[in-house]
């Protein structure tokens, strides 16, 4: 921070002049002012800039070193207890929400709101209303100047105008009372709100992402082929018409792709099929191909068989799709298909059946066995262990699984974030504001033209906001051509330059 | 891919490493001998090299099918075609041939590096699925001509400018390093041919800003392009992927470096400290990153 002085903000008092309660009001006010301008002034220092920039820049390192978003138990095993305490109650494992990194970054942004408040008004100002009449004078305190003489006074001055606009810089010329005149000439002032607009545009940038962490979401929907799935916060669903690969002629993969259709008041609005960097748009929602596999809990049908157990041999095996029933041939029985599990486990404590995962490790299909129109019995029945549970209660023979058909699934990333579009506007206003930043320099050149005695003193001085060493080529070019356009001679003074 | 399709390319490589070679003796030739002719020669040997690169670029990219951006040696061939650009950019601007001795030594050593390494870093491979995103646009413009395959994309349009922008830090950084050299000299009045023929200290640290100057918007390009296209990839444009993280490090850096000079009048020794740490920030986001830190981006 910037120390400018120590004095209270509020001013001098005049304690003897007032009485007490109206001098208790005068120092409450000015408590609340003088923190709320040491507030000010912490967050308009350039001090602050830097090293919230450095700060930032060192901590993120954490964030790339340490793993995110691991579960809790793991930073233990890797770090020991009293380094996985620190990662954990320091938010290391979750380093970029953490409430110290967005502190960080809410910094960075008052900081550039509160320095662009307080500067960017008053240079404005003087930018725009810069004066254009100046004293000969103040050209020799410029580092970049020139001057020489010349025998005739006539014609300078529009010389000079024509070198200026043929070097493309707007002018202003005075006549001088006492003879002679100035030119004043700029280009590229422009440049000089580069700048502030890419502060715009890094304000604008963090508006979009605040946006997008509180109004956006993201989900996964691992969609089954052929069916439809509700999009969540949203009134509408998608199909998945067709998921397939493309593979390159060396059989690497080159591309999964999905056809989805978005059904939108129970017709379907739009279907497009979808790849890896291709998504569906629709209504503020993206949908992108993010991974693909095989349903766990469900199959498209299975294939049975009856199994004769007094000639230990197997008929002829039968088809029975999903949730359908299917007479088992020759004789009293029908099974429906009604259950699968990719990996069959059972919870003793709740009695339930699940997956212990989304392999086809230990695959088993639940039947419902009907004698006649009767239910009598709903086995899991496993593809690896045939025969071992008897589906069908009290009868000689079984029915056993001996195949399926799995449906595959596309894993369908869906996202909202309303935010985006103010990010990319940002993102464009700053390009514009580095091209003026980096590219568009403030040139300014103040020219004299004044009567000497046996001639006419001619004199030149330039600045430029960065870039120097451009500048002083140009100016010397400028200058050249000045004093060979009006006939000028050797040099009176030459280029000088202060370090 | 077998090596026999990348005859071509390994053909312009060969004959580009042989002209950093030569245009880097030049240019320390020139350095000690101070004779015009030599210069002039070490500048035609440096177009002659920058126009091999470039041709083992177009050759690569016509044998693999895709723009030349997709494994590490080929960015490391691009990071050297880009840093000779702008040498030569800066050389004509700048009349600084002296400066030449240092950029192409160091982008003689890149080459080298890069031919160095291992097989599985410069073999052609198809492009995976996240890989693929050309532009639209530039498709439908190149079908009828049949060549719709060289179609760009976000990915090269991503690292080209992100490389474009490395190699601006390179020369930024070649150029403090230059300037601590020199200015030491200065400070301590110590008279040395060779030294005393460099550009002084001022014109070093001016230039080095300069190369920042053009390196920090190409980054900032390439960090966008980035952002743009991991919004059509993941489905966000960010994910503080390790080399999202870095990138944004060395942003960090590099604008503190311009807010050390534009606004606090930082010169000289403080700023040469800022951008040597800036370039540290940038191998590590190059190099580091994709061997040390597990991410999502495949190499660079
Ligand atoms: C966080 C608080 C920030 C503050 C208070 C701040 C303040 C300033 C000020 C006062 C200037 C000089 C204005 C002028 O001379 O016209 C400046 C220049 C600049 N700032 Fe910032 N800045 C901040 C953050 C950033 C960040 C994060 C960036 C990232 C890109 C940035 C980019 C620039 C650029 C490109 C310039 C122009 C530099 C040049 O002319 O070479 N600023 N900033």
């Amino acid at each position: 921070m910037e120390k400018k002085s120590g004095e209270t903000p509020g001013g001098p008092g005049r304690p003897g002049s007032i009485d007490e309660t109206v001098r208790e009001t005068v120092r409450e006010k000015a408590w609340y002012k003088r923190l709320g301008s040491g507030v000010w002034r912490f967050f308009n220092s350039l001090k602050l800039t830097i090293s919230v920039l450095l700060t930032t820049a060192v901590v993120s390192i954490a964030g790339t070193v340490i793993p995110q978003g691991q579960p809790v138990e793991s930073y233990a095993v890797d770090y020991g207890e009293r380094w996985a305490r620190f990662i954990l109650s320091a938010r290391l494992n979750d380093t970029y929400h953490s409430p110290w990194f967005t502190s960080l970054i809410v910094i960075l942004g008052i900081n550039i709101t509160v320095c662009t408040i307080e500067r960017f008004p008053p240079k404005w100002k003087t930018l725009l209303n810069e004066k254009t009449s100046f004293n000969p004078a103040i050209i020799d305190r410029l580092s970049t100047r020139e001057a020489f003489e010349l025998p005739h006074p006539s014609g300078v001055k529009n010389t000079l105008e024509r070198v200026f606009k043929k070097n493309r810089y707007r002018i202003k010329s005075n006549e001088l009372p006492e003879g002679g005149a100035t030119v004043y000439a700029w280009k590229g002032l422009i440049g000089r709100f580069g700048s502030d607009m890419t502060h715009l545009s890094l304000i604008l940038i963090l508006t979009g992402t605040i946006i997008g962490s509180y109004r956006g979401f993201r989900d996964f929907l691992p969609i089954l082929v052929d069916s439809t799935v509700d999009v969540p916060n949203a009134d509408f669903s998608v199909r998945l018409d067709r998921f397939w690969i493309d593979y390159y002629d060396t059989g690497q993969i080159k591309q999964y792709n999905s056809i989805l259709t978005v059904v939108d008041g129970g017709r379907d609005v739009l279907k497009k099929q979808i790849w890896v960097n291709e998504p569906l748009y629709y209504k503020g929602f993206r949908f992108y191909q993010s991974s693909y596999g095989v349903a766990w809990d469900r199959i498209k049908d299975a294939e049975l068989a009856l199994k004769r157990l007094d000639k230990n041999e197997i008929d002829e095996s039968f088809n029975v799709g999903w949730g359908e029933r299917k007479e088992i041939p020759g004789t009293a029985y029908s099974v429906r298909l009604i259950g699968y599990v990719s990996d069959f486990a059972f919870d003793r404590n709740t009695k339930t059946v699940f997956s212990k995962s989304g392999e086809a490790t230990n695959p088993a299909v639940r039947l419902e066995v009907y004698e006649g129109p009767s239910l009598i019995y709903t086995p899991w029945i496993f593809l690896n262990y045939p025969g071992a549970v008897q589906a069908i209660p009290g009868a000689k023979d079984n029915i056993v699984l001996a195949g399926f058909r799995t449906i595959p699934y596309s894993g369908i990333a869906v996202n909202k974030d309303p935010g985006t579009n103010v990010v990319w506007a940002g993102c464009i206003l700053m390009g514009a504001g580095f091209f003026l930043a980096f590219f568009v320099y403030h040139r300014r050149i103040w020219a004299s033209v004044e009567p000497v005695a046996g001639g006419t003193l001619v004199r030149l001085g330039g600045m430029i906001n960065k870039n120097p060493l451009g500048f002083e080529r140009e100016f010397k070019d400028i200058v050249e051509a000045v004093r060979r356009e009006s006939g000028g001679q050797t040099p009176k003074g030459s280029m000088e330059e202060k370090r | 891919m077998t090596e026999a399709k990348l005859i071509m390319s390994l053909m312009f490589f060969t004959m580009a490493t042989a002209f950093y070679l030569l245009t880097a003796l030049c240019y320390m030739l020139y350095w000690f001998v101070k004779r015009e002719w030599v210069g002039r020669a070490a500048t035609a040997f440096a177009y002659i090299a920058t126009l091999s690169v470039t041709m083992v670029l177009v050759s690569r990219a016509g044998e693999s099918g895709h723009a030349p951006f997709s494994n590490l040696y080929e960015s490391m061939v691009l990071f050297i075609w880009a840093m000779t650009i702008g040498y030569l950019a800066m050389e004509k601007r700048y009349k600084t041939k002296e400066l030449g001795a240092f950029v192409m030594t160091i982008a003689f050593l890149a080459i080298v590096a890069a031919s160095l390494l291992p097989y599985r870093f410069k073999s052609v491979e198809p492009l995976n699925p996240a890989l693929q995103s050309k532009w639209k646009w530039m498709v439908h413009l190149l079908t009828p001509l049949g060549v719709q395959k060289y179609a760009l994309g976000w990915l090269d349009f991503h690292v080209f400018t992100t490389f474009v922008g490395y190699a601006a830090f390179a020369i930024s950084f070649g150029l403090s390093l230059m300037f601590l050299l020199r200015e030491g000299f200065e400070l301590r009045g110590i008279k040395n041919l060779l030294i005393d023929r460099l550009p002084d200290s001022r014109t070093l640290d001016e230039l080095s800003y300069r190369a920042i100057a053009w390196g920090f918007p190409f980054l900032t390009v390439g960090i966008v392009s980035g952002a743009v296209w991991a919004n059509y990839a993941w489905g966000t444009y960010w994910g503080w992927d390790p080399k999202e993280t870095w990138s944004l490090i060395t942003w960090f850096i590099y604008a503190a470096y311009l807010h050390a000079r534009v606004t606090r009048g930082w010169r000289g020794r403080r700023t040469a400290y800022i951008s040597a740490i800036g370039f540290l920030a940038v191998i590590f986001l190059y190099w580091g990153v994709s061997f040390i830190l597990p991410g999502l981006h495949a190499y660079a």
